[in-house]
């Protein structure tokens, strides 16, 4: 029988190590997503924009992201890039840029296929207007993509954010870290591993409870222009 | 910095035993998951609400707790519950769990774009429920279920990459065998990728296919 009283007392530090670790958890994974982002916009450019070759590498970019395991990902990032570019740099930045350069790849697949969605004749009539094609991009393009790919790429967040555990794996300290330090230390991994899971839990929840009410207002503020 | 084609050479043998386990356990598990995930989704449709919840709350677990710590839980959990579960049933039941929770929304969702009066239709005809879904919405919606069921049967393959946590000897853990010897990281870990990519690619184009034949069929 698992003695829960016990438990606890032996648990004291894992508990508070859980905040500081879920902390580290939403801080890495929010600024993979934000790079990821401002990539996504660039290899999506690139993809429309960048003639044969651009589009082959593009393709090939986003074939790879999505065709091998993120931790065989981040051990790429961790063990081989500092070599191959004869520089170090620590686990949390090679953890993140993987993060990071993964979620790249997802985003830009969302953000063609909203691009895909806004009649062509609008960019001919921005053109028409006499806007050059980067103020047609900000000004007609961008905002509508973002509008119609804002359920996606929330969703596309609370996958990264999930996903972050594995950054526990290559050294960097997240909450699956001080969950697996906690287990060698109390052999007690029922409870701390359920503790664990409930905190993602409330996390996960907790994104994409806010991302729903995001995108009601969003809905709201923006009229729908088709 | 040179790529050594030696060590490329040495170690790819060690490496298809080890993508061997991560196929067995995607070809035992996926398939379960998918079954699971086919129970969970009528569930979750049906009139019963304790039924309903159970279903609901099963999908909520999959969809907010990461694969990682569902893996060390039952790894380390499991045992301490006296369960002795080997790495591998650990591997096949885990995939299992996920795949389901994911595939039971993609049924539902599929579920949802038959329209509902077709289903009364065929009911007021003299249908056995059994028989509306066998004739009537199950032969319609293979076209919205092959493109998600693919992106989830490449991501529980990938997925697969985190049981190396509990020394199954898969393709990730022979991997990092290999590149504790050798140190060779580069060479090792490309083709370790490399791997899984081809393996990707191939699903890929087989979901393509599928999905080209099933449009076939489909008169709207």
């Amino acid at each position: 029988m698992i003695d829960w009283l016990t438990a606890d007392s032996a648990l004291m530090p894992f508990f508070d190590g859980l905040i500081e670790g879920a902390g580290n958890t939403l801080l890495s994974s929010g600024a993979a997503f934000a790079i990821g982002l401002a990539l996504g916009v660039v290899v999506l450019a690139l993809r429309v924009a960048g003639g044969p070759l651009g589009r082959v590498a593009v393709i090939v970019y986003v074939s790879a992201m999505r065709g091998t395991p993120l931790l065989v990902q981040l051990l790429i990032a961790y063990y081989v890039l500092p070599s191959l570019l004869g520089i170090s740099i620590s686990p949390l930045a090679a953890g993140v840029l993987a993060l990071a350069l993964n979620t790249t790849a997802y985003v830009s697949e969302i953000l063609r296929a909203a691009l895909s969605t806004i009649p062509a004749g609008q960019t001919a009539a921005a053109r028409a207007l006499g806007m050059r094609p980067w103020q047609c991009w900000l000004h007609v393009l961008l905002p509508q993509m973002f509008h119609r790919a804002l359920p996606p790429l929330t969703n596309e967040f609370t996958v990264l954010l999930k996903a972050s555990s594995l950054l526990s794996l290559i050294a960097v300290s997240e909450l699956a870290t001080v969950a697996r330090n906690a287990t060698l230390q109390s052999d007690l991994p029922l409870q701390v591993f359920a503790a664990t899971a409930a905190v993602y839990f409330l996390m996960l929840w907790c994104a994409s409870t806010i991302s729903r009410s995001v995108e009601r207002r969003f809905a709201r503020l923006l009229p729908n222009v088709h | 910095m040179s790529i050594d084609f030696d060590i490329v050479a040495q170690a790819t043998p060690a490496l298809l035993q080890g993508l061997k386990v991560t196929a067995t356990v995607s070809m035992v598990g996926i398939p379960l998951g998918i079954l699971a995930g086919t129970v969970a989704a009528y569930m979750a449709d049906s009139a019963s609400r304790p039924l309903r919840m159970l279903a609901l709350g099963y999908v909520e677990l999959v969809r907010n707790i990461p694969f990682l710590i569902l893996v060390y839980l039952s790894f380390f959990g499991l045992p301490k519950l006296g369960l002795l579960v080997s790495a591998f049933g650990i591997a096949i039941g885990a995939t299992a769990f996920y795949t389901g929770g994911y595939f039971c929304e993609i049924l539902r969702a599929a579920l949802r774009s038959v329209p509902r009066g077709q289903v009364r239709a065929a009911l007021s005809l003299g249908m056995t429920g059994w028989q509306v879904q066998r004739h009537v919405v199950v032969p319609q919606i293979f076209g919205f279920l092959i493109p998600p069921s693919v992106s989830l049967t490449i991501m529980m393959f990938k997925d697969s990459a985190v049981f190396s946590v509990m020394s199954l000897p898969e393709l990730t853990y022979q991997s990092n065998l290999m590149t504790a010897d050798t140190f060779a990281y580069l060479e090792v870990l490309t083709t370790t990728a490399l791997i899984y990519w081809g393996c990707s690619a191939v699903f890929d184009a087989f979901g393509h296919a599928m999905e080209t034949r099933v449009r076939r069929w489909s008169h709207r």
